[in-house]
């Protein structure tokens, strides 16, 4: 028995470590190749004989990418400003009040995850080019200035917190903007950092609206960036790798730093 | 404006107006978030299904024209969309091993993993999660280069032939499920660790004393509990999957070779922003939601009949 349960722990290290290698082999790679003179490109060592930053050099004139990089944080930051507001205030609608029309709302918010965006994107485009948002970093911030999954998630959050405080606090004639903002806020810090987090990270990665609504490459974000460059640089891998690294930077320092509540706020969250 | 000062100061003919006001203060909090909603989802998806029995080029000047039903008679009929169903019906279920088999595999082999090291791992196969989906379509293109990938080489060095991942019709669609899959195998393997380590060790412990072997308690206690979360994770698979796997269509393969890797979501696609053919690309998008909609209720209901809680 005892020989077993070592043999299952050892075989267990064994799986974790292959399943860790085949989730981060693809990303070192990346990296490793962006440092790759033009004449190893090709060489199947684990790191270059002679890293260079030339391919980063080349990146940088080739492409807009610190801007491309910039338009993304800030639509990735406006999304997530949006996202996390209107969640809140819907949120506490439907945890404050209870109203004939508020379970039908919640529903529909609930619900709108299920609606492929492919099956809308027609009439969204033509919405879009009537508006005038083609092509801007707020035609992509608008549609996406609420989300289900923000709605849900400080839904949740502020059914847990205790009704009596804000029963006590309508008594003591605060009113329901105040108490959101005074009482309920404050208190639900950690939930509220947990969804900015997950908006931003999501925000960041979409990729199918801007696909639809960017037209030039110094108006893009990073995922349509890195698109446009990929069709026209093709095979140049040394440039390539180096802009999908740049690109992906952020995230992945934000990740460093935050690795514990990264991971927490995509389970508490569910997948999309 | 509370409600204590408003009881003391309010007149008999401010009643009235006071009360709507109260009953329109939810709403007020509701508006932006409904806003965006109803503007962005709820409206298209009727002018979707409106435009479907339309011939329309979405040209702006152009005028839409009434077809009835001809829409759907052609998708009905094309090859193109019998095709793509049965790739989409192929993506589902390449995915369905990677996003939960696999997962459900490793957290009951390795549930019994402690230590710092287990954060490591967890920390790792975490990764793919947050890497962008361009990101990995442009990481694979190179892993899986046909003349200078990795991979080729390592096939080439143990002797085998080399393999056009994105190339041979047989193999492209394989290849997008598998890059579909690598982002969602880490994370879907913590959900389940998660989920495991939330079981009551009394239970398995209550179990080994009465006699049962390993393999007994993952078939009675382990896998019954952790149902909900493989429901859950198989519905996500089976309404998602063929979306998570558009961006690698688009970047990569384009829908080929042979329209082997299309699937009903590029096909909306390809008709919408490529042939310009608003009517046929919103026929098929009613049709999918029409068929997904289904699916959603019936994994619904199933989750409800099957799961195990345990309460």
């Amino acid at each position: 028995m005892t020989s077993n349960i070592r043999f299952g722990r050892a075989g267990a290290h064994g799986v974790m470590i292959g399943l860790s290698l085949l989730a981060i082999f693809p990303v070192y790679w990346m990296v490793q190749t962006s440092f790759r003179p033009e004449n190893e490109m090709f060489s199947t060592g684990l790191w270059p004989a002679a890293p260079t930053l030339d391919n980063y050099r080349a990146v940088v004139t080739a492409m807009p990418i610190f801007a491309i990089i910039w338009n993304t944080v800030l639509m990735a930051g406006a999304t997530t400003l949006a996202q996390v507001a209107t969640g809140l205030l819907a949120a506490w609608a439907l945890v404050r009040w209870r109203f004939p029309g508020g379970r039908l709302a919640h529903s529909l918010i609930a619900l709108s995850w299920l609606v492929p965006f492919q099956v809308v994107m027609i009439p969204n485009y033509v919405l879009a080019t009537k508006l005038g948002l083609l092509d801007s970093i707020t035609g992509l911030v608008v549609p996406n200035a609420a989300a289900a999954i923000a709605v849900l998630v400080l839904y949740n959050a502020m059914r847990g917190f205790p009704r009596e405080v804000i029963e006590a606090a309508r008594m003591d004639g605060a009113s329901g903007f105040r108490t959101l903002m005074e009482i309920v806020v404050p208190n639900l810090r950690a939930p509220i950092a947990s969804i900015s987090i997950l908006c931003f990270i999501s925000a960041w990665n979409d990729y199918f609206w801007p696909l639809l609504l960017i037209r030039r490459i110094e108006n893009s974000v990073v995922q349509i960036g890195l698109q446009f460059f990929m069709t026209q640089e093709g095979n140049d891998w040394g440039l390539l790798m180096a802009a999908a690294t740049l690109a992906s930077l952020p995230i992945f320092l934000i990740y460093l730093a935050l690795q514990r509540q990264v991971v927490q706020s995509f389970m508490k969250s569910g997948i999309r | 404006m509370t409600d204590a000062t408003v009881s003391a100061s309010s007149s008999a003919t401010s009643i009235m107006p006071r009360l709507r006001l109260r009953a329109a203060e939810p709403w007020l909090y509701l508006a932006p978030a409904m806003a965006v909603v109803l503007i962005w989802t709820y409206v298209p998806l009727l002018q979707a299904f409106e435009l479907s029995f339309y011939e329309w080029n979405m040209l702006p000047r152009s005028q839409p024209r009434f077809v009835g039903l001809e829409n759907y008679a052609n998708l009905l009929t094309l090859p193109d969309m019998r095709q793509a169903v049965i790739n989409t019906i192929l993506y589902t279920a390449g995915l369905l091993p990677l996003s939960v088999g696999v997962p459900l595999a490793v957290a009951l082999l390795t549930a019994r993993l402690g230590g710092p090291l287990r954060n490591f791992y967890r920390a790792l196969i975490f990764v793919p999660m947050i890497v962008a989906p361009v990101v990995a379509a442009i990481i694979w293109r190179w892993l899986l280069n046909e003349d200078h990938g990795l991979v080729n080489a390592w096939l080439r060095g143990f002797g085998f032939d080399t393999v056009g991942f994105l190339r041979d019709p047989d193999v492209a669609l394989w290849t997008l499920v598998w890059i579909t899959g690598w982002k969602l195998v880490g994370f879907s393997t913590l959900l389940f660790a998660a989920a495991d380590s939330a079981i009551s060790p009394s239970y398995i412990e209550a179990a080994r004393m009465d006699g049962a072997t390993p393999w007994q308690i993952v078939r009675d206690i382990r896998l019954p509990l952790l149902s909900p979360t493989i429901l859950l994770l198989t519905m996500m698979t089976i309404l998602f999957g063929a979306q998570w796997s558009f961006v690698y269509i688009n970047a990569l393969t384009g829908g080929g070779p042979l329209r082997s890797t299309t699937n009903v979501y590029f096909l909306m696609w390809e008709y919408g922003f490529k042939t310009m053919a608003a009517g046929w690309s919103t026929a098929a998008g009613v049709l999918v939601f029409a068929v997904f909609g289904l699916i959603a209720l019936l994994c619904l209901a199933l989750m409800k009949r099957f799961a195990v809680y345990d309460e």
